[in-house]
């Protein structure tokens, strides 16, 4: 019974705007034309996005991998370096990424346009994505006993081991890496749009912006949503039992091989292929902000200062908030054999920005909830439907990463719920903690989709600021005000690792 | 007398029975061996007297007392008097060996709580260990630590699932004769769960040999090396 | 740890959604705040992001309006909200100074401050003498791939092009887009890709409003405009006021209206032409010398609500020439 309360308290507050929405769509005034929408002309854009957005889940991960092996297993100088500098385009909106980023290759190609906007398009999702591959695939290969690699060392060529043993051992991995990149690709309007691609997410969007018509758009999204669905839990076991990622693994007994020959030409490859992911785009950020008839910086800084404090406060909350779910939402599944939390948080994550934004604005915009829909509060709520799967799947990780006995034998000796959970799980948990929480204050903090449509009048935020003030500004004001929110989002993480250094510090033991 | 009994214990793992009517009891201050290959029940046992888990059916009853029935768990794990040696040691990596040792105790016993530490470190022959962590210590001393641990308290019945498994041969031998010297002590009820009959004949008074989900047979060693029965023949290569 | 900021229900307050961009509407907003006291509260959005934020906010809130006055850049999502019910007639007293011809028979919107649109170029691609004189122009072979206009789905491009539907007639103005469509024309994502293309040169030619075309050449010396269809007997460019609508059963509609009353004054249109070159729709008001006056353009001659008629005919069509 303890565990329905909440989690019926959860749901409602969760999937309710959803299932409203859906009750409302069905029961509709147009809903003798549910279906209409599904013709010949929607299955093929359809499966055009799908091949675009597979196409992308390939490339990013089939990199990431790359990446993992070279940044997780291999004994290579400057490995924690170019980690965390391939990291960094996690921390822009994709659609400003674009933009950097294709003015950067115009610039250096000499004003030659990306060859088609199509590939335009899968190369930003996939310099953007590749980083979430990396994360996982990394974690899956710091997992691998050093053993099961020997063995196949002993009968087969270092090739034919990565072939025939790691690669299917981290085949959960690649999976999820792959079903989740191909998900989120799928689901992105902005990159698209701004190459002009057609995909059905932009289909979705043409309808609630071009012909009002929400009914119709509804419906292709909960096409979407379905689509989703089912490419998900098709993998399902894989989806449960892939790794996710997590910052630090345990007692791993995995191999690191040294780098002899070839060293210098991979740091050469390596440098070009960051130049292409971070170098190129920051510097033509920096290019278009110094370059204009007028220095913007400081304009640009009076612009967004008013913002900082608000949308940290806002985006911090927000990660303490979906911290807490996910650790929740994570014990509930690995511990408790309670899984419809994590499932109803992948169907909330699925669903695009614009729907839920529609949906939270339905069920809670009456004058009872008022409380809610005119405060930041429907802003966290927000949130935690987002980005609560994220943070449940990497804690939820880290506590599968704990044998049960741990907690087992701090109950035998007494030691009450509580104190077992602060003393024991708690400290062992950090790491998985602290990088939710860092990739949901990211997220939160960046979250535009959803937030411009229902952000309370009078808050001022930095993502909503830097679109709508960005959008008919000099390019010089544009690029200057994400440099700053750049700027101050490394700044913000750099003292939330110099304040986990200190925390973890505390529970050091290696 | 009888300290723990099992009676009509049925149990499943998912859809998976691994214990059906199973039924038997354990001695007082006596050391039971149970023995039996891999997945015949015999962690289970430790678990459902741990009140770790709650048997699909049937009654645990500890010193006469229900402790658990069916799957309703009457005395919770902290109140059964248990120490428990799991299979993997299961050592809190974060916490420091003294720590491990004394975490819980110090909320019982207060100021002689690092007497009764410190104590156990010195039998155990840790006491320059006391501020290492688990990772800096050998498999024998992890063993001794997570020993010390599961004994500190002074428990009246002494769990202990596989804990000699990967250890040489003379750090077993020592760390058995620990045991032995604080079972002499101390006269708590103890099981012994292992695969190795080499130890459970040294160690059990009672030896109780499973194979998928019942007892084959029990008794001393004299009497199962007398036995015709021929699983227990084979299993102890007789 | 949940610190609730937001909305309070204070009397003194006003709730406004505004699609103009935020760096020239934020501004005008504050002057009203400091002069009356009155709190405004915006939600901002942009018809460079198609303002997807704000319209489908307003249409999902219909039951519990939160808004109290909507500011559009353009009347034709104030048509599509009257045509919803969720705007309210209201006849400012500010009103009788705008010209009939900009506000909607019963008061649902009412404009001021016009922007138009038109063409910008960039000079050093351009031989003397290439310009065009009319829109019509851009289905000659000399501009093949030289022209750019923003997804006509969109923003005051699909104003536009239902304008010239109004104008032109069905038939004509079908082939004319099917023939710009077959001289390569560039569909940029927004008029501010349009703007960027052209200063950049990947464009020679681009039709945009006359607020980016009065930055673009603050950011560049390479740009020119031009309004188009100027000649006796043309079709005239398209005018576009600013559009207010107070909405319906708003929570402050006495404060709404107070704004409104504001914003439609000589003193608001000033400070928009100051800022971004919009053109008052107010006789005699002061406006710097760099900002083109409504008596020197000849308009295109449409009816604001019939263009929206139109423009939902049109709109499937419209989507098939963008996605073919």
């Amino acid at each position: 019974m303890a565990r329905y309360v909440p989690a019926g308290l959860v749901a409602l507050l969760l999937l309710g705007p959803f299932l409203a929405l859906f009750v409302r769509w069905l029961t509709g005034p147009d809903n003798l034309s549910l279906m209409a929408f599904i013709n010949r002309s929607t299955l093929l854009l359809v499966g055009k996005s799908l091949l675009l957005s597979g196409t992308v889940a390939l490339l990013a991960s089939f990199l990431g991998t790359v990446c993992g092996f070279l940044f997780y297993r291999l004994k290579l100088t400057g490995k924690g370096f170019y980690k965390l500098a391939l990291l960094l385009p996690l921390l822009v909106p994709p659609y400003i990424y674009a933009v950097a980023w294709r003015d950067g290759f115009q610039w250096l190609s000499g004003n030659s346009a990306v060859s088609s906007p199509e590939a335009g398009m899968i190369i930003v999702h996939t310099l953007v994505y590749f980083p979430l591959a990396m994360l996982i695939t990394g974690t899956a290969l710091s997992q691998i006993h050093s053993g099961l690699e020997e063995a196949g060392l002993m009968r087969v060529s270092f090739a034919g081991m990565l072939a025939k043993i790691v690669l299917p051992l981290i085949r959960p991995a690649l999976t999820i890496s792959f079903l989740l990149i191909l998900i989120i690709s799928l689901s992105d309007f902005s990159v698209p749009a701004f190459f002009g691609v057609n995909t059905f997410t932009t289909e979705i969007f043409t309808q609630f912006s071009a012909f009002y018509n929400h009914q119709l758009a509804i419906g292709q999204s909960f096409l979407l949503v379905l689509l989703c669905l089912t490419l998900l839990l098709s993998e399902n076991r894989y989806l449960s039992d892939a790794p996710f990622f997590s910052v630090h693994v345990k007692g791993s007994k995995t191999k690191h091989y040294p780098v002899n020959k070839g060293r210098t030409f991979l740091h050469i490859l390596l440098w070009i292929f960051l130049s292409i992911v971070l170098v190129l785009p920051v510097v033509m950020l920096f290019h278009q902000a110094l370059s204009g008839r007028e220095i913007f910086f400081s304009r640009a800084w009076d612009l967004l200062g008013p913002t900082i404090f608000q949308s940290a406060k806002l985006a911090f909350s927000g990660a303490l908030l979906i911290s807490f779910t996910g650790l929740w939402v994570g014990y509930m599944k690995e511990r408790y054999r309670f899984p419809h939390l994590n499932t109803m948080f992948l169907l909330t994550f699925i669903i695009p920005s614009t729907v839920l934004g529609v949906a939270i604005i339905k069920f809670y915009n009456h004058p009872g909830a008022n409380f809610i829909y005119t405060s930041i509060t429907i802003l966290l709520i927000a949130y935690v439907a987002r980005f609560g799967f994220i943070a449940a799947r990497i804690i939820g990780n880290g506590i599968k990463q704990l044998p049960g006995s741990l907690e087992e034998a701090a109950r035998v000796i007494g030691i009450p719920p509580v104190k077992r959970f602060f003393s024991i799980s708690i400290p062992l948990l950090l790491p998985s903690l602290f990088t939710a929480f860092v990739l949901s204050f990211v997220l939160c903090l960046g979250e535009l989709g959803t937030t411009i449509m229902i952000y309370p009048p009078g808050t001022e935020l930095m993502p909503v600021k830097i679109f709508t003030i960005g959008a008919n500004a000099p390019l010089a004001l544009t690029s200057s005000m994400t440099l700053i929110s750049f700027g101050v989002t490394l700044f913000i993480i750099l003292i939330f690792f110099l304040a986990a250094k200190i925390i973890f510090n505390r529970f050091r033991y290696d | 007398m009888t300290k723990i009994s099992l009676e009509n214990i049925t149990h499943h793992y998912g859809d998976k029975k691994v214990l059906d009517k199973f039924s038997c009891s354990f001695e007082e201050a006596k050391i039971s061996c149970l023995i039996g290959p891999s997945g015949c029940g015999k962690t289970t046992i430790l678990r459902l007297i741990a009140g770790l888990e709650l048997p699909t059916k049937g009654i645990i009853k500890i010193d006469k007392m229900i402790a658990t029935e069916n799957e309703e768990l009457l005395l919770p794990p902290h109140k059964r008097n248990t120490g428990f040696v799991f299979q993997e040691l299961a050592l809190w990596p974060h916490f420091t060996v003294y720590r491990n040792i004394a975490f819980g105790l110090q909320d019982r016993e207060g100021e002689k709580s690092s007497h009764r530490v410190n104590q156990m470190l010195d039998l155990f022959g840790m006491s320059d260990k006391a501020k290492s962590y688990p990772h800096q210590l050998s498999g024998g001393q992890k063993q001794m630590v997570a020993i010390a641990r599961s004994l500190v308290h002074r428990p009246e019945i002494f769990l202990m699932d596989e804990p000699m498994a990967n250890i040489d041969v003379k750090v077993k031998e020592n760390i058995l004769e620990h045991i032995k010297y604080l079972h002499k002590k101390y006269r708590f009820t103890m099981l012994y769960v292992t695969h190795d009959h080499r130890e459970a004949l040294q160690m059990g008074d009672k030896i109780l040999v499973m194979n998928k989900g019942a007892i084959e047979a029990s008794g001393t060693k004299e009497e199962l090396k007398n036995t015709d029965n021929p699983f227990v023949r084979s299993f102890f290569i007789l | 740890m949940v610190i609730l900021t937001g909305c309070r229900n204070s009397p003194d307050k006003v709730v406004v959604y505004c699609t103009v961009d935020q760096v020239f509407s934020e501004p005008v907003l504050r002057d009203f705040e400091e002069k009356t006291g009155i709190s405004v509260r915006a939600v901002f959005d942009t018809e460079e992001t198609k303002s997807t934020g704000v319209m489908n906010r307003l249409i999902a809130e219909k039951e519990n309006l939160q808004c109290d006055l909507f500011w559009s850049g353009d009347p034709l999502r104030n048509v599509v909200l009257q045509s919803r019910g969720i705007t309210a007639s209201y006849r400012s007293g500010q009103t009788a100074l705008i010209p009939a011809y900009f506000k909607e028979k019963e008061n649902h919107w009412i404009g001021f401050s016009a922007r138009a649109r038109v063409l910008i170029y960039n000079k050093t691609m351009i031989p003397p003498g290439a310009l065009p004189h009319s829109i019509l122009d851009f289905t000659l072979p000399r501009y093949k791939g030289q022209f750019a206009i923003a997804n006509p789905l969109f923003g005051t491009t699909t104003f536009h092009v239902a304008a010239l539907f109004s104008v032109l007639g069905y038939e004509t103005a079908e082939q004319w887009m099917e023939e710009l469509k077959n001289n390569q024309v560039i569909v940029a994502a927004s008029n501010g890709d349009v703007k960027k293309s052209v200063m950049n040169g990947e464009v020679a030619f681009g039709l945009t409003d006359t607020d980016d075309a009065f930055e673009a050449k603050k950011e560049s010396n390479d740009v020119g405009t031009l309004f188009l269809d100027q000649q006796q007997g043309g079709i005239g460019t398209l005018i576009m006021p600013n559009a207010l609508s107070l909405i319906k059963d708003s929570p402050n509609s006495e404060n709404g209206k107070k704004l409104m009353d504001y914003l439609l004054s000589r003193e608001t249109e000033a400070k928009l032409a100051a800022s971004c070159a919009q053109m008052p729709l107010i006789k005699g008001t002061e406006v710097p010398a760099t900002v083109p006056s409504l008596d020197h353009i000849i308009p295109m001659k449409i009816d604001y609500r019939k263009t929206a008629v139109q423009l939902e005919k049109i709109q499937p069509w419209l989507k098939k020439w963008v996605e073919e």
